[in-house]
């Protein structure tokens, strides 16, 4: 199966991906997640203005067979959420790393930032998930 | 990139195709069957407002023969077969003494002499056996036909249209639950006017030597591939009961408001009628209701429902309606909270999501 792996982008284990610009991160899904969930028909996200740490479970993606959680990948406070989502979830499967971005994050942390998954090393774990 | 394959999951003689359609594949009932070929909600779609072909090879058929095969089926079954009559068939349930489900399944008439039965894949080995427990010294005969026949649906409101032109029987005389043995492009079918989707359609069967054939056939109608979850949305708008869900070994056809089913069948015994005669009768403490969320959020099996902070039910079966576009479902609950309008909260990952019991079916149209 052919997914999209932008290489400007950042990832994690629990298949978010993060885009960088100075200290706002925006978070989504990536292309391999979504197509895993299949059709998205709700997303729950939290309110603006909370603040998360990383690697706790923020929100929940639900499709019409499964449920996933989406995964904080940096500590930092919620900035902005995608209201597009609320009545177009599906604009994660159909653009997952443009009009289906979920959200947008503060963070303060740059350490945390170098520990995220390089696209490499994102590709090699997708391959290795699938076989 | 394919999945490792599981020792003893079989395959239908479809596989290949279901492969080469980029189906993502799921073990279910034993089987590698398509969940969805591109996207369960388009699928769903397409059925509703033209027609799809099912893989439903998975499902179990039998084979009935001898003189006994009407009483040795009246005794187990609680529909009536005293109302059906050659090429027709019914929808039915076999019980435990206790009232609870075997299996439900549909049988078909072809000769007082001679029945053929369709049943769940999940049960297919318990019914053969439950089945041959009770024949005794009954002149009946089951031969297990499940593994050299491939079964298809074809459903959605074109489904008359795009089919007509296959085959060589008049397709208006056959009325719902009537069935046919007829001729597709040449090749010999069994074709019955049945669903599972709350849509027009048939369901047929025939020789796995075949399968790829019709698949091709149907499919170059303009109908489309169509996998199980869609299979799983459509049966749940339309309200038809799925044997674990809303009928299992511990819900009762009463409970799961198929009281039409359980019929009084004047002087013949069959296997729970005590039980199922007494609950229709004086009703029962549980029964299955049709369920909407206020608040957003989508509601699955096994969520709890509760009523002003008490427990009183779940949810057999949820999700996303795609037909109309919000989350429903259906619940075993409490019987004095199923009262139209009443107002519940369900359970979702430790959250209590407000909802409210409505009228079911959510959608038929046939």
């Amino acid at each position: 199966m052919d997914y999209k792996f932008p290489d400007n982008l950042k990832y994690t284990s629990s298949h978010e991906w993060v885009k960088i610009e100075e200290d706002i991160a925006t978070v989504g899904i990536t292309d391999y997640a979504q197509h895993q969930l299949g059709d998205i028909v709700f997303i729950q996200l939290p309110d603006l203005g909370t603040s998360v740490e990383k690697e706790t479970s923020i929100g929940e993606i639900e499709s019409v067979k499964a449920v996933g959680d989406l995964i904080m990948p940096l500590s930092g406070q919620i900035i902005g959420i995608n209201e597009n989502l609320a009545d177009s979830p599906e604009l994660v499967n159909s653009s997952p790393f443009e009009e289906g971005w979920i959200l947008k994050v503060k963070f303060s942390n740059y350490d945390e930032v170098n520990n995220l998954l390089s696209v490499n090393k994102y590709k090699e774990l997708v391959q290795s998930e699938e076989n | 990139m394919k999945k490792q394959e599981v020792q003893g999951v079989k395959k239908t003689p479809l596989y290949d195709i279901h492969i080469k359609l980029g189906a993502r594949m799921v073990e279910f009932a034993g089987f590698y069957m398509p969940v969805q070929y591109e996207s369960i909600i388009k699928e769903h779609k397409t059925v509703r407002s033209n027609a799809g072909v099912f893989d439903i090879t998975h499902m179990g058929e039998f084979l009935f023969e001898g003189r006994d095969v009407i009483s040795f089926l009246q005794y187990i079954m609680i529909n009536d077969l005293n109302l059906l009559e050659p090429s027709k068939g019914q929808y039915s349930i076999m019980c435990y003494e206790n009232g609870t489900v075997v299996d439900d399944l549909v049988y078909y008439e072809e000769t007082p002499e001679r029945f053929r039965m369709i049943v769940n894949a999940s049960n297919r080995e318990k019914d053969l056996e439950w089945l041959n427990d009770h024949i005794g010294n009954q002149d009946v005969k089951i031969t297990n036909l499940s593994d050299e026949r491939c079964r298809l649906a074809f459903q959605g409101p074109n489904a008359d249209q795009l089919f007509r032109p296959l085959v060589d029987v008049d397709l208006s005389k056959i009325n719902r639950f009537y069935f046919a043995d007829c001729n597709l492009n040449k090749t010999p079918i069994f074709i019955a006017r049945t669903g599972y989707t709350g849509e027009k359609g048939f369901e047929i069967s025939f020789e796995n030597k075949y399968a790829e054939k019709i698949w091709n056939d149907l499919t170059n109608t303009g109908a489309s591939p169509i996998g199980l979850g869609a299979r799983d949305s459509l049966r749940l708008e339309a309200c038809y009961s799925l044997y674990g869900h809303e009928i299992s070994d511990s819900i009762t056809p009463i409970e799961a408001g198929l009281n039409w089913l359980a019929k009084p069948k004047e002087g013949i015994d069959y296997i729970g009628k005590e039980i199922l005669l007494n609950q229709k009768s004086k009703g029962t403490e549980r029964i299955i209701v049709g369920l909407n969320l206020i608040e957003r959020g989508i509601i699955r099996e096994n969520y709890k429902i509760f009523k002003d902070g008490q427990e009183i039910g779940y949810v057999t079966s949820g999700g996303y309606s795609p037909t109309l576009d919000k989350t429903i479902g259906l619940g075993l609950v409490q019987s004095q909270y199923s009262e139209v309008g009443t107002e519940l909260e369900i359970e979702i990952r430790g959250k209590l999501l407000k909802g409210i019991i409505v009228p079911i079916p959510f959608y038929r149209n046939v």
